[in-house]
Parts: structure tokens; C-alpha cells; sequence
């Protein structure tokens, strides 16, 4: 296992990133650490927690998620993709904001979201599951203006400059959405062993997990058809994350949250998703063999 | 088509006389159908003087077309041929180098039963010089391995022959009935160079590694002594069918063992593969003899896919 945890750091090393990650085999409950207990931004994987709280209003007769919303282009928190990409009015369903918040990590439609159920809704869902050092701060449009508002006038290009990126608020656990790797392996347990919510809605959550469209992070990992990987991804300016869920045809289910940082400010680096990938299959591994060792 | 014959041969020859003595004909009329050639096409071909004849630079773009014609009408005749005789004539066939002597042994004896006065010309060739050939029209059949590009190809039945893994007596694993992946943990392994079958070497590697055997290094030999020499001198293992294994497996084993893989252990799958459209008759034969063979004396199975399929978004298609 420490042979893992050595090798998880000399991967993402060689990508260029620091990295912390937690990886928890979900019916066994062993675990693999690597810095599962660093504070971490969550930036857009913030948007599981608000997934859960959404599911669970619905579940206790809240809200209910065929309800219909009114999606205009006016105030419309910016993004590029999904809603927040759009040009004109758009009408849809709760749980179909939900599913382009969770498969484009549509900003737009989080935010919609948040603003029916309230970010204290998110806060107490999960204190409620026992994440006791995840927070939410502010809505994702908020986010995204300290973003704006800590770069400056030179808007996106200053984001290049190290002093600029060392004061962006946003990066700060202390200011921004936050969590630990372990705090999000626990709520995948809770959602993945139906814990967070009613079965029925727990299929909802997984089923609209396995929709997210990336396949250059976490999914990158796992180039196996007969393997299933569920996942939210997080970006901001060095911030790369993504926790999720890998499932084998074997019954084996792992939840690995992984939160990296990289030196450099280039918002394109393939081998910084990629190598979320390539942790988050050095952990499982490590998890399937120490699960073999101990069957025999 | 002799006509570009004869331009061919000029152009190779440099000299009307030699090329009309490589053709066995007269040199008028050889100088004849060159010019007739030339008014056809409406291209100069070759500059003539009174001693010389030179390739022009027109012909020396349509050089290499015309042998193209040339080679994939030689192999028309070939096929048109067979067709007509439907018994007789030439078949060129190719087998992957990791079948056992009493597999191939089979197969031709089955194809010989099949088609009698048919002329097999065999070929041991990996599955990238056979997809080669085959495209090139220079191969009527073979047996490929998979996963590999099936573009332009029809296929026999897909037949899988689970991979053991040749160890060497002494190691500590050699002691199971059946390895696990995992416990060759560290060992070099000796596998075919990436060039004869590339998608399939990536696919043993990654299947290795998926079930706990990432090989300290991978050191590439195909020929069987030479693979188990370099596993009783290095330590290193082989993956290996059990048909292909050494003899002498069970009572008094040799000093190389072949033990059967367990925990998601990697197999071949093959199937016998042709030209899109040009499967007649002693193809057919060929096909069928080999997937009997590879059955009946290499232990292979149908190709069942038993596991599920997670298409992921990014596939961009559902079904």
C-alpha cells in the first residue's frame, strides 16, 4: 500500500501537479491515503453535493424534480457548456438541470439549482452525512465573479501571471467551496450504498453520474468497456479534481476523490487530467489486490 | 494489359531489345504497343534516341500505377482462375506463428481432404504482415489475431484460446496447479515484438496489469526454444496456449512448466480472415480447415463476450 501511495506521488510528480487523493473500496470499507485529509477547493465537483441535497428534498416531498424552471438569458451565470452556453430562454425540469449540471458541469443550471434549494440546504445535507469539513460558500456564479474580480481588468489572459493566481480567492480552501478527498469518498459510499437517499433516488444520482461526458480524468484511468466509471469533475485556474466511482464486473466498487494543483498556469495540459486517471488506477489496484491477498 | 506490360518492361530495362527478349517478343512490335500506349494515354512516355531510351518524367509518375495494375491483375487471373477450375490452381494462405505442429499438421491435412488438387502455398506470418498482404491482394486467406483492423476483410468465426503462463520449474509459483496473475508480480515477461501484432500486444499488457501482473520489464522472442531458454535462464515467463506448450506437461515435467492463468488471465482470439468479396470456394475450404483445426487440435472455443458493456458518453453513440 505505501509502495502505492510512492507511486501515486511519483505519477503525478512526472504530470507536473501536487495532488491529494482517497480511494475507499465501498463495501469493504478499506481505504487507500494519499493526503485524503488535505483541505481542498472543490470548485464544479461542489456541484455532487448540491446533486444529493437536490435528490433529497425530493425524496422527503420538497420539491419535485418534473417540476418545471423558467431558464432565461438574463443573469444567467456564464459557463461553456449547457445553459450557461445558451443564447435564449430554455424551459426544462429540475432533474434535467441536474443532469447537465452533473454530465457538462453546466453553471448555469447549478446555479438555477441552488437558487431553489438554497446553499444552507447544501450545507446541512452534508453535515447531515457526516462531511464535516465540506462547505459551500457561495453559488457558482459568485465563484466565478471573485475569479473575475481578483484578476483584474486584463480579465482571462491575467490568469497566465503566478502572483495573479496566487491571490485568486477562489483557490483558497479557507474562501471558496470546499472538502477534503476523504469527506468526498464518504458521500460516494453514502450515495453509491444508498445511504444519502431513498434507492429510487440513488439510482437517479448514479444514473446521472455515469452520464458526465469527459473522458480525459478520472475515466482515462479505466480504459476497459466492461468497467463503469461515474464522476463529477472540478476546474479553475492550476485546479484540476474529479471524484467518481469505478465499478468492475466483478462487484468491485471504489470511490476516489482526487484534488491536484498544477505549477504551471496553461490552462490546457492533457497529462494533468490524464494522470487523475492514472492515480485514481494505481489506488484501485492497490484496493483489488489487497482485496485478493485477504481471499486467499 | 500487355501493354503496360511492355511499358513496364522498357521502362525497367532501359533498352527496347532487352525488354522485348524478357517478354519474348519481336522488338517492332514491342516499340509498336509502346507508341500505341503513348497515343492512348496522350503521355509521352519515353524520350528515344538513336542508341538510348529514357523514362520521362511523365512516365516515371505512371511507373509505379502501372505496376500497381499490374500486380492486382496478376492477382484477378489468379482468383478467375481458381474460380473457373473451382479444384485446381493456387491458393496462398498464411498461419500465425504460435500454432502447435499438430495444429497446423491438422489443418493441412483437413484442407488437403477439401480440396485435393489445389496448390497451397503457406506462409508463416505475423498478423500485421498478413494484413498487409491481404490488402495488397498478395494473400487469398490467413488466420489473424484480434483485436486488429478488420477494414476490407471478411472473417471466419471468432475462436479464443485462453493464454497459461510458461514459469520456470524452480519458481515458486510453478508449485500451484494454477497461477494467479498477481503472483508473477516483478517477473520480466517475454512477449512477440509490437510490430507483428500491435493492438494485440497492448491488450496482453493492459489485461495483464488489470489483474495485478505489471511486468518488471517485457523482453520480445517469438521462436518457442528460444522463449523458454530465455525463461530458464532469466526468470522471465511467457505467456503461452496450452496447445503451444512445451511437452511433457504433467508427469516428469521438463525444467519449463506451463501452468494454466487465473484472475482475468489474457487469451488469443483468432479468426480465419480474406478479402472482402473474394471468398470462392478453396478460401471457404482453407477458412473452415482452419477453424477446425484451431477447435479440434488447439483447444479453441467460440468467442463468447461474457462482460458487460458500459458504453461511456464520450463513445458519442447508444444502443
Amino acid at each position: 500500500m505505501t509502495d502505492a501511495v510512492a507511486r501515486i506521488h511519483a505519477a503525478l510528480a512526472d504530470a507536473g501537479v501536487t495532488g491529494w487523493l482517497h480511494a475507499l473500496d465501498i463495501d469493504s470499507g478499506e481505504q487507500l491515503d494519499a493526503g485524503a485529509d488535505q483541505p481542498v477547493c472543490t470548485a464544479s465537483v461542489h456541484k455532487l453535493c448540491l446533486l444529493v441535497t437536490l435528490h433529497e428534498q425530493a425524496a422527503r416531498g420538497a420539491l419535485d424534480l418534473a417540476e418545471q424552471v423558467e431558464a432565461v438569458p438574463e443573469g444567467r451565470t456564464a459557463g461553456p457548456t449547457g445553459v450557461a452556453a445558451m443564447l435564449d430562454a430554455a424551459r426544462m425540469s429540475l432533474r434535467d438541470l441536474a443532469y447537465l449540471m452533473m454530465a457538462v458541469s453546466d453553471n448555469a443550471a447549478a446555479d438555477l439549482l441552488l437558487r431553489r434549494v438554497g446553499l444552507d440546504a447544501v450545507n446541512a445535507t452534508t453535515a447531515r452525512l457526516g462531511l464535516t469539513r465540506t462547505r459551500a460558500v457561495h453559488t457558482f456564479g459568485e465563484m466565478l465573479a471573485t475569479v473575475r474580480e481578483d484578476a483584474g481588468p486584463d480579465g482571462a489572459r491575467a490568469l497566465a501571471d503566478p502572483r495573479v493566481v496566487s491571490r485568486l480567492r477562489a483557490l483558497d480552501p479557507a474562501r471558496s467551496n470546499r472538502s477534503t478527498p476523504r469527506d468526498m469518498t464518504r458521500l460516494l459510499g453514502a450515495v453509491w450504498r444508498d445511504e444519502a437517499c431513498t434507492p429510487e433516488h440513488g439510482a437517479a444520482m448514479r444514473r446521472i453520474m455515469g452520464l458526465q461526458v469527459w473522458p480525459h480524468r478520472l475515466a482515462s484511468g479505466f480504459p476497459f468497456d466492461d468497467v463503469h466509471v461515474a464522476g463529477k469533475t472540478g476546474s479553475l485556474p492550476t485546479l484540476r479534481n474529479e471524484v467518481g466511482v469505478v465499478e468492475y464486473p466483478d462487484g468491485g466498487r471504489y470511490a476516489v476523490a482526487v484534488f491536484t494543483r498544477t505549477a504551471h498556469t496553461a490552462a490546457t495540459l492533457p497529462a494533468a487530467d490524464a494522470v487523475i486517471g492514472t492515480a485514481a488506477r494505481i489506488a484501485v489496484d492497490a484496493l483489488r489486490a489487497r482485496a485478493f491477498r485477504s481471499s486467499r | 494489359m500487355r501493354h503496360l506490360e511492355c511499358f513496364v518492361a522498357v521502362a525497367e530495362e532501359s533498352h527496347f531489345g532487352r525488354a522485348a527478349a524478357r517478354l519474348g517478343m519481336a522488338q517492332p512490335p514491342l516499340s509498336q504497343r509502346v507508341q500505341r500506349l503513348e497515343r492512348e494515354l496522350g503521355v509521352r512516355l519515353f524520350e528515344r534516341t538513336s542508341r538510348q531510351v529514357r523514362i520521362t518524367e511523365a512516365g516515371t509518375l505512371l511507373l509505379a500505377e502501372a505496376r500497381e495494375v499490374l500486380s492486382r491483375t496478376e492477382s484477378f487471373l489468379a482468383a478467375a482462375r481458381r474460380v473457373r477450375d473451382g479444384e485446381t490452381g493456387l491458393l496462398r494462405a498464411a498461419l500465425p506463428p504460435d500454432l502447435s505442429g499438430e495444429t497446423v499438421a491438422a489443418l493441412l491435412a483437413d484442407f488437403g481432404e477439401r480440396h485435393a488438387g489445389l496448390e497451397l502455398e503457406l506462409h508463416e506470418l505475423s498478423t500485421a504482415q498478413q494484413l498487409d498482404r491481404l490488402a495488397a491482394h498478395d494473400l487469398d486467406v490467413g488466420v489473424v489475431h484480434h483485436p486488429c483492423d478488420v477494414t476490407g476483410l471478411e472473417l471466419g468465426p471468432v475462436l479464443r484460446r485462453e493464454l497459461g503462463v510458461l514459469l520456470p520449474a524452480g519458481a515458486a509459483a510453478a508449485a500451484l496447479a494454477e497461477v494467479p496473475l498477481p503472483a508473477l508480480s516483478g517477473r520480466d515477461l517475454i512477449l512477440f515484438p509490437r510490430a507483428a501484432a500491435p493492438a494485440l500486444y497492448d491488450e496482453l499488457l493492459t489485461t495483464c496489469a488489470r489483474g495485478g501482473f505489471t511486468p518488471a520489464a517485457v523482453r520480445h522472442g517469438q521462436g518457442a526454444s528460444f522463449v523458454q531458454g530465455l525463461v530458464l535462464s532469466s526468470g522471465a515467463v511467457a505467456l503461452c496456449p496450452r496447445d503451444a506448450a512445451p511437452p511433457g506437461q504433467g508427469s516428469g515435467e521438463g525444467d519449463v512448466v506451463w501452468r494454466p492463468l487465473t484472475g482475468g488471465a489474457p487469451a488469443l482470439r483468432h479468426s480465419a480472415a480474406w478479402p472482402k468479396g473474394r471468398g470462392d470456394a478453396a478460401v471457404q475450404a482453407f477458412a473452415e480447415a482452419a477453424t477446425h483445426a484451431l477447435r479440434t487440435a488447439a483447444g479453441a472455443v467460440p468467442d463468447a463476450p461474457a462482460r458487460p458493456l458500459h458504453l461511456r458518453p464520450a463513445s458519442e453513440y447508444w444502443l
